[in-house]
């Protein structure tokens, strides 16, 4: 299902969610987006999330010797990916309990 | 870490080639901090990602966003460097624009007693233009002065070159107009055709004096309190511009009213473009100045 979410994701969270677990480098990132999360990441929005983001101290770029440079989360990264996911957890929960009530969907 | 994995076929030589070339041509659409931050790792993701039509496009597309709304704000040095190398130029701009406002209604006798908007709008602008001169001036010294030095001190010639700009190409303008008055048997410079005719090329010295002192700031990238002050002061001076221009503005709008017997306020053509260079002058120094005073005021 590769892109089918696109419109409606949330590009900054999704680069905040690739980078939770170890740092990665831009193509890292879109190639990690793609598999784990199913939603294709363009070159062009990649950076502009990665400016955002470092601009905001949300993630952090490391030293790197050649042109594909590495960023990680930062600790007020993990914070507010946290409490993202959480906000999206009881968005995702309400979703799920209203649409099997109403349509009899069991979700998957 | 993920190690780079580019999961691509390389394509053929030439093809190779021209993607690069068009990846290349992406990046160089960003603004100059912008690519001296991200403008290597963005190749080489085009580069991972086998240059891509469509990815090249999409890094084409987001230039447009990072020079209306740069989020690159954590490059302070870059984004006061390059915001006040093109409040210089905008400036320039503004201020030979305004010139050339003042020496037409002087020309054309529109200074006289019956014209009070006008007599106004000239007095605002000679007002503002002489502030703007002193807030620029003062603010911009010790940054002048700091990398002037370190050019000198570093046996940096063109640097220096660049950075005498801004005193050379007035000198050598002033110069050429006495002379070419001389010549051309018009010493004042009072009548209109003369001044039409160097009219162009004060624009262009004043293009070079403003360039100048940019291309140094680019090379020598200076830092610390000396920037910081010539960033504020760049916004301080664009402020005060664009007061005059818009009195400017307000003086041609009545003008195309009022003195339509006057050669160029017979028709809103000539007018419309000067405004229009007016405010695209006034608009390019105000954004890039805040810009610059925005980076220096920032929390560290």
């Amino acid at each position: 299902m590769t892109g089918r979410l696109d419109r409606w994701a949330d590009p900054p969270l999704l680069v905040l969610a690739s980078l939770a677990d170890e740092p990665r480098h831009g193509y890292a990132i879109t190639q990690d987006v793609a598999q784990t999360m199913g939603v294709r990441l363009s070159a062009g929005t990649l950076y502009a999330v990665i400016a955002r983001l470092e601009a905001s101290g949300l993630i952090e770029p490391l030293e790197s010797d050649d042109r594909r440079r590495p960023y990680r989360i930062t600790a007020a990264g993990a914070q507010a990916l946290a409490q993202e996911s959480e906000r999206m957890s009881k968005v995702a929960s309400v979703a799920r309990q209203r649409l099997s009530t109403r349509l009899g969907w069991a979700g998957s | 870490m993920t190690p780079p994995t580019p999961a691509h076929s390389t394509p053929p030589g030439a093809t190779l080639a021209g993607r690069k070339l068009l990846a290349r041509a992406a990046v160089a659409l960003y603004p100059p901090a912008w690519r001296a931050r991200y403008g290597d790792e963005v190749s080489a993701l085009l580069d991972d990602s086998g240059g891509v039509l469509a990815a090249v496009a999409s890094v084409a597309w987001r230039a447009l966003p990072a020079w209306i709304c740069p989020r690159h704000l954590h490059d302070r040095p870059a984004r006061m460097r390059s915001s006040v190398a093109t409040a210089l130029l905008a400036w320039s701009m503004l201020a030979g624009l305004g010139l050339v406002f003042a020496q037409l209604i002087q020309l054309q006798s529109l200074m006289a007693p019956g014209y009070v908007e006008v007599r106004w709008a000239h007095a605002v602008f000679s007002g503002a233009l002489a502030l703007s001169v002193l807030v620029a001036g003062l603010g911009g010294l010790p940054l002048w002065l700091l990398i002037l030095r370190r050019a000198r001190r570093e046996h940096r010639a063109r640097d220096t070159l660049y950075l005498l700009m801004p005193v050379l190409t007035p000198v050598a303008y002033l110069a050429g107009l006495a002379v070419t008055g001389r010549l051309a048997g018009d010493p004042n410079g009072e009548s209109l055709s003369w001044f039409l005719a160097v009219a162009p090329a004060g624009f262009a010295a004043a293009a070079i004096a403003a360039i100048g002192p940019g291309l140094a700031l680019r090379r020598l990238q200076p830092q610390g309190p000396a920037l910081r002050l010539a960033a504020v002061a760049a916004a301080v001076a664009a402020a005060i511009m664009a007061v005059a221009a818009a009195a400017i503005a307000v003086a041609e709008v009545i003008l195309c009213q009022w003195a339509r017997q006057y050669s160029g306020y017979d028709n809103f053509t000539t007018p419309g473009i000067y405004l229009a260079l007016v405010a695209a002058a006034a608009s390019v120094a105000m954004v890039s100045a805040a810009r610059g005073a925005r980076a220096a005021l920032a929390e560290p």
